[in-house]
């Protein structure tokens, strides 16, 4: 039996700083709560027209709020530029490229169409005010055409759904990496996004008093956790079994370690927290909302800066320290300033508790 | 007239560079097969001496505290009793694979492998996204600070370009790196790797990138992650929190 000691080593930082956390959760949150908007503004389900209001707002917000985390990872935005100029379609970041924008439009045409009617309606029920112009000028007719609403809501399902994919497919490719390696990584991303998108839904609704969208919120919550649950187990069961390679080498290059064995318990723990307040507090959404979302940020906080302390030489981990700078602290507090600008903005502007179809 | 050297001496001096490229001999000769450069890595005459690290971030102007090539030193024992000690050292470096997972995970194909093999960065593509940081096993690629973009070990193609060796091969102190062309049997690095007789190894075989960084004296536990302790992780850093396994 040999025993080793690491005299001299040399690890490498962090690549993926937290903005690439931020981009990731945010996405993933409005690619799902643009799914949970359709039950309510294409379905025309009464049930979900309150919450899917709510979650269509969530999805702009987050979704005009993610891609300027993303390029400010790049170090030198204009340098986006090179995905179109340069792509490299083997790759599934270069893909990304494409899925951004055709999400992203998608998702803004769809909000238009919605919102066109309500657009009406305010240019009229104010007239003589400066911004009745505005909106008459953005309802353009004011029409309610619901088959251009369809239309519009297939093509952003199309991009959300090749979001969600091209996020989880881009990570899991990294063999290099065992905790990312994993089949099970797009659901995991796909499952903690559901989770985020209820929670921002929510926690919307909860700043708007809306409490009548409380029971259904927290039912999908609560589903989410015992998904976002039995996909984890799923995960360990295969290391530990031997199944997968990758989860198994993950599991040991961490065995040992109370740090990561406490950020399990964590994960895992706030998983069930979230299940037993969504379940036990039916009609309350604001503990449920943020245990949600702490939960979706949480696994990717801890996947992507954790995942690179994880040494792939030596023996050294090289954990990730916060500090209060621009790629840092302040970058996420940036992002996080943005989020509310945006937030404040189309609230000011538009009135999302009240209905969207005049 | 006595204080000008004599032709003779400044001939000599003149001819030094000329004699220094031609005994390197990395340069494909005219008429010869497209080369395919490789390094072979003798453990047994590293001393960790980081001469190799030094004259690397030297030559390439790296930023403080990043390398393109480095020397981890481990103290291996055996037995129970924590006996056989010995000490030993693994230089590491991009393996300019064949099968490199870098090239296929830049999303603007910034990342490329010449025809002699060696895998580089286009710097005027590069984004600085970092993927190819994750996907390369062996962290032989970092986000250079001054760049912001991907860096990573070249066999200073431009020292080769010109007939010279990589920095690192003519910094170390040893002779522990050897670099040439392995599509030449007659080449050192050819001869050497024939006559280990196939205890060469590479790093990380399990990865399946075919790496052109042979090893000699390389211990199989030392060839990826170390299952073992991290002195670094036994010292306290003031300000910095204590993490791993």
């Amino acid at each position: 039996m040999n025993g080793t000691v690491e005299i001299l080593g040399f690890t490498r930082e962090a690549a993926w700083l937290p903005w690439a956390v931020q981009y990731f959760f945010l996405v993933g949150i409005s690619a799902a709560a643009f799914f949970l908007s359709l039950p309510g503004l294409v379905f025309g389900r009464a049930s979900w027209t309150a919450l899917s209001r709510q979650a269509l707002l969530a999805a702009l917000v987050c979704g005009l709020t993610a891609p300027v985390a993303l390029l400010s990872d790049l170090h030198q935005p204009g340098r986006f530029l090179n995905f179109y100029l340069h792509p490299n379609l083997r790759s599934w970041m270069a893909w990304g490229s494409f899925f951004i924008p055709l999400y992203l439009g998608g998702l803004l045409l769809y909000a238009w169409l919605c919102l066109r009617p309500r657009l009406a309606a305010l240019a009229q029920s104010e007239p003589g005010v400066r911004l009745a112009a505005v909106y008459r000028a953005l309802a353009y007719g004011g029409h309610d055409n619901r088959t251009a609403v369809r239309l519009a809501a297939v093509v952003t399902a199309l991009g959300a759904v090749l979001i969600l994919v091209y996020t989880g497919m881009e990570v899991m490719v990294i063999r290099a990496r065992p905790l990312w390696h994993t089949p099970l990584l797009p659901l995991l991303f796909a499952a903690t996004a559901l989770a985020g998108g209820l929670g921002m839904t929510a926690l919307f609704a909860a700043v708007t008093r809306q409490d009548a969208t409380a029971p259904l919120l927290n039912r999908w919550i609560a589903a989410s956790q015992w998904l976002l649950l039995a996909l984890v187990v799923a995960w360990l069961v295969s290391g530990l079994a031997g199944v997968s390679a990758a989860a198994a080498e993950a599991l040991d290059s961490v065995s040992g370690s109370a740090g990561w064995a406490m950020t399990l318990a964590w994960l895992v723990g706030s998983a069930l927290l979230t299940l037993w307040i969504a379940r036990r507090r039916p009609r309350s959404l604001l503990f449920a909302a943020l245990l949600a979302l702490h939960g979706a940020w949480a696994f990717r906080w801890v996947l992507f800066m954790g995942g690179q302390a994880i040494p792939k030489m030596g023996a050294a981990f090289r954990a990730y320290s916060l500090t209060p700078t621009p790629d840092s602290l302040i970058g996420i507090a940036g992002t996080a300033g943005l989020f509310l600008a945006i937030y404040i903005g189309l609230t000011s502007f538009i009135p999302w508790d009240e209905p969207a179809r005049a | 007239m006595k204080d000008q050297p004599r032709a003779s001496r400044r001939a000599f001096l003149a001819a030094l560079p000329v004699v220094t490229a031609g005994l390197a001999t990395p340069a494909a000769q005219a008429g010869q097969p497209q080369p395919h450069w490789g390094m072979l890595i003798d453990t047994r005459r590293c001393i960790g001496c980081q001469a190799c690290t030094m004259g690397c971030a030297m030559e390439n102007a790296l930023p403080e505290g990043q390398f393109r090539t480095t020397v981890a030193t481990y103290a291996v024992t055996s037995g129970s009793g924590r006996v056989g000690v010995g000490v030993a050292m693994v230089p590491r470096t991009c393996n300019h694979c064949d099968e490199p997972p870098c090239i296929p995970v830049c999303p603007v194909g910034a990342t490329f492998k010449r025809e002699d093999g060696t895998v580089l960065v286009d710097g005027e593509k590069c984004v600085g996204c970092a993927y190819c940081v994750q996907a390369c096993p062996y962290e032989a690629r970092f986000v250079n600070h001054d760049t912001g973009k991907a860096d990573k070990c070249t066999f200073c193609s431009h020292r080769v370009d010109a007939g010279l060796l990589p920095a690192c091969v003519e910094t170390c102190v040893g002779g522990a790196r050897i670099f040439g062309n392995l599509n030449d049997p007659g080449s050192e690095i050819s001869r050497r790797i024939k006559a280990a007789e196939g205890r060469t190894s590479v790093l990380k075989p399990e990865a399946g990138s075919k790496p052109n960084v042979f090893y000699i004296g390389l211990d199989r536990e030392l060839d990826g992650r170390v299952t073992g302790e991290s002195a670094a992780e036994m010292t306290w850093r003031p300000g910095q929190p204590s993490h791993g396994a």
